[in-house]
């Protein structure tokens, strides 16, 4: 057990210091985050940001080196989140496409596929959604019925998805679809990669409650998917799914709180009550204790879990651990920011900071359901790591 | 860096696993809460392992190991609630002796402790103080010979069942921890007076010192200085005893667990019904990350760390907050039958209570932490 950096990673380290000095975007250094309500804008500057890690060589940190990345080991991988979000840089817009997308694709893409796809998710050229998620397929995502009827060497997709975040703006979707429904749920789904730029796929906007469209309803009226774009076998697609839920699984948001944490006792520090800063206020600090404690305590299991993985070569169950009590605590986070807030809590965008705060304090909400609740994931830990009985 | 458990280490908590499990040792425990006489052949089977030989340094015929490969050692002995002073004897006793004693000291102590032949404990609390023993008022005046004593101390761990005490007592004026000396004082000489305590497994005593002479050879250290040694001796205590109650979490989930996939009611394992189901996983990521903060707390320590203090606040103020939680759960799971005495989970329940607020209340702990913040 050690907790030490080699002299390696603390280069790594380094360098990527050097470079994030160098290329965030104007205006980022300083922390602040200028952005715009313009969501296409938004989109334009995310889309700029993944080049720029694409021309630096940091968009597939953690990609082989025959797929075009740079082959980092789990520990850089670690680093590099911890670097990013300590300057809280922009978001990766791209992330399903290389984080999920891509590795599924090494795994189990053909040759064709890998070098059709790859490339383009490398450098934000081609821009991904994933869906899954159906009206009436959501935790019980097996049951879903979009249909994929073949029709020569194409196949007709008719049904629709529901929550697609970024289907508005993806070029490419990985879409769960049903070819059989003789059998077993699971048994009958398959997985393709399908363009989003034909007509018959219509793409409907969701007002999520923090003001923004992310995500969208996606009806697909005789669709065109090719047999070519298929991963995995025909029928066979729920273990496709699963290999890219598992990719899904192993993300952490930890630096990240880690960091907002950070802002909040700057915050704390510039705001007085009653004539002295509110870090000076004993409940004030000992909260903002309890709150470290917390977020220490996801991110050293966050390690241990890495740790494992090192050894394992694969995410385990574990994942859902970090997404449960990562999200539990950044829900505490917020929620203490905003009583510090006092009645102003109440305003949202003529709030003290343009809004920020409101907005920071609902996401964490979306993020518990996003990728399977929190209930599916004590599910998972109860079951796959405890061995309880399964749910009926 | 690497938060893995090497080979060795592992190696190391199968052995210990199986010999408590061999020995019997939660039983002895239960004896123990009886009121039996276990510590003697209990210590002589951890001196046939090696374990009290643990961290004393090699030259006094230890085996050198650190604090975090203890606190390994400590987990497993946590599953079984081991009714003996191990934590207290290493994790504090050896290790003043170590930092502080002179060679002679060193010489008489340290090879007896590897050997299974010296017990020790310490004597902080003083009665009427509920909090960190930092307002330690027991007087030590110089003699002519060495000094005098005179005070009461409380809850000192296994007091009877030592042979040694560490005592922590005042020379001369001073607030704080400034103007702290120790003292090594035989345990037998002490009139003392056992307590009854919620946890049962580690007994307490109150000891009186009345006009108590001892000689200057008693004195560990500078007189008067002693302050920064003892805060760290009651760091490594207290992340030995988070270890103990990590191990003894893990048990309660199992415990939990294995209940869970037994017990039927209503037609099914109440493992399957969610409200247990939820609440089990709940318990397992607690004692995650409160495994976690012990193992960089032991880490942090044996390093030198900067932040090493914190460490320790944050394992322990975990460990206080949430694991006590877990162990009340575990009851809750099993009904009935958690109710008994019969189960193990009250044994767990009530040592975690006690330690709850034993070297430092959560509040305490959390002041240090913001300290370290530089809140
Ligand atoms: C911000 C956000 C982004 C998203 N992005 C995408 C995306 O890009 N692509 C995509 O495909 N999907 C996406 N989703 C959808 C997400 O995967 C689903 O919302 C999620 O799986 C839950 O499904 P549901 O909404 O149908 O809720 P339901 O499954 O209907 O659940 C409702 C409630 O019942 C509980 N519940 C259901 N089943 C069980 C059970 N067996 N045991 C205990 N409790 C249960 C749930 O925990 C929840 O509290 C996104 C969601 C959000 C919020
Ligand atoms: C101090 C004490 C005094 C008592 N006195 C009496 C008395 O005088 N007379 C008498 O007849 N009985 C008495 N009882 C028994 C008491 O009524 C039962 O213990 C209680 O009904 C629970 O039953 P059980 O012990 O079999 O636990 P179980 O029913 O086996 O429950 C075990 C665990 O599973 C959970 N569980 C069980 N079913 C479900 C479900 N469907 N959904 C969610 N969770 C579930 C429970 O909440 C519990 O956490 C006493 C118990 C105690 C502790």
């Amino acid at each position: 057990m050690d907790f030490e950096y080699t002299e390696d990673q603390e280069r790594f380290r380094q360098e990527l210091r050097e470079w994030l000095r160098e290329n965030l975007p104007d205006g980022w250094q300083a922390g602040e985050r200028p952005g715009t309500d313009d969501p296409e804008e938004s989109v334009e500057f995310l889309l700029d940001w993944q080049r720029t890690l694409h021309e630096g060589g940091w968009a597939g940190l953690h990609w082989p080196e025959e797929y075009g990345g740079a082959d980092a080991s789990l520990l850089e991988q670690v680093i590099y989140s911890q670097e990013t979000a300590r300057v809280d840089a922009p978001a990766r817009i791209n992330a399903v496409g290389i984080d999920f997308v891509g590795p599924t694709l090494m795994e189990l893409g053909t040759d064709e596929q890998k070098e059709r796809f790859l490339p383009k998710i490398l450098s934000g050229e081609e821009l991904w959604c994933q869906g899954y998620s159906e009206p009436d397929a959501g935790s019980d995502l097996a049951s879903l019925s979009l249909s994929a009827d073949r029709n020569g060497d194409e196949f007709l997709l008719n049904g629709q998805k529901v929550w697609t975040s970024y289907a508005h703006v993806a070029d490419w979707c990985f879409l769960l679809t049903r070819t059989d429904e003789s059998g077993p749920k699971h048994h009958g789904i398959t997985v393709f990669l399908v363009d989003m730029d034909q007509e018959e796929i219509q793409t409907e906007p969701i007002h999520q409650i923090t003001d923004e469209t992310d995500f969208n309803e996606v009806f697909f009226d005789d669709a065109v998917a090719r047999e070519e774009h298929i991963v995995g076998e025909i029928d066979e697609g729920w273990e496709v799914a699963m290999t890219l839920s598992a990719f899904e699984h192993s993300m952490s948001d930890v630096f990240s709180i880690d960091q907002r944490w950070r802002s909040l006792v700057e915050f704390c520090e510039e705001h007085e009550r009653d004539g002295k800063p509110l870090a000076e206020h004993t409940h004030v600090r000992r909260e903002l204790a309890r709150l470290h404690t917390r977020i220490q305590a996801g991110k050293l299991t966050h390690y241990r879990n890495v740790s494992k993985q090192m050894e394992t070569g694969v995410p385990g169950p574990e994942g859902s651990m970090d997404k449960v009590f990562n999200n539990q605590t950044e829900k505490k986070l917020e929620n203490f920011a905003r009583r510090l807030l006092g009645a102003n809590n109440a305003l949202w965008t003529d709030g003290p900071d343009d809004g920020q705060w409101v907005t920071d304090l609902l996401m964490p909400y979306g993020k518990m359901i996003a990728g399977g609740t929190k209930d599916v994931q004590r599910n998972i830990i109860a079951e796959r790591v405890l061995g309880l009985p399964k749910d009926d | 860096m690497d938060f893995r458990i090497n080979d060795e280490q592992r190696q190391m908590r199968e052995t210990a696993r199986e010999f408590f499990e061999d020995r019997e040792v939660l039983e002895r425990a239960r004896e123990r809460i009886d009121g039996e006489a276990v510590v003697d052949d209990l210590w002589a089977d951890l001196s046939e392992m090696d374990y009290p030989a643990l961290t004393i340094p090699l030259e006094y015929n230890g085996l050198g190991d650190d604090v975090l490969y203890l606190s390994l050692l400590l987990e497993e002995a946590g599953r079984v609630a081991l009714p003996a002073p191990l934590p207290e004897t290493l994790a504090f006793g050896a290790f003043v002796l170590d930092e502080l004693g002179t060679d002679d000291q060193k010489e008489e102590f340290l090879p007896a402790i590897a050997d299974g032949e010296q017990r020790l404990s310490f004597a902080l609390y003083e009665s009427g103080q509920e909090s960190l023993p930092r307002d330690i008022q027991l007087a030590a005046a110089p003699t002519d010979e060495g000094y005098r004593l005179d005070g009461t101390k409380t809850l000192v761990p296994f007091g009877k069942q030592v042979d040694t005490i560490v005592v922590a007592a005042r020379t001369g004026s001073g607030t704080g921890m400034d103007g702290i000396s120790l003292f090594l004082v035989d345990a037998e000489r002490v009139d003392s007076e056992p307590q009854d305590t919620l946890d049962r497994t580690r007994p307490t005593t109150k000891l009186h010192f009345d006009d108590f002479t001892v000689d200057e050879s008693a004195l560990l250290g500078t007189e008067g200085e002693a302050g920064s040694v003892l805060q760290e001796a009651m760091d490594r205590y207290t992340v030995a005893t988070c270890a103990m109650t990590v191990g003894a979490a893990s048990r309660a989930v199992e415990m939990s667990s294995e209940y869970g996939s037994q017990r039927e009611q209503f037609d099914k394992p109440i493992g399957q019904f969610q409200a247990v189901k939820h609440r089990i996983a709940d318990m397992w990521m607690a004692t995650q990350a409160a495994r976690s903060l012990t193992y960089y707390a032991a880490w942090a320590l044996e390093n030198d760390e900067e932040d090493a203090a914190r460490a320790v606040s944050e394992a322990k103020l975990f460990c206080s907050e949430q694991l006590t939680q877990v162990f009340a759960d575990d009851i809750h799971n099993h009904g009935g039958m958690g109710f008994t005495s019969e189960h193990d989970g009250h044994i767990y329940f009530k040592q975690a209570k006690a330690w709850e607020t034993f070297l430092g209340t959560p509040t305490e702990h959390l002041d240090r932490i913001a300290d370290s913040h530089d809140l």
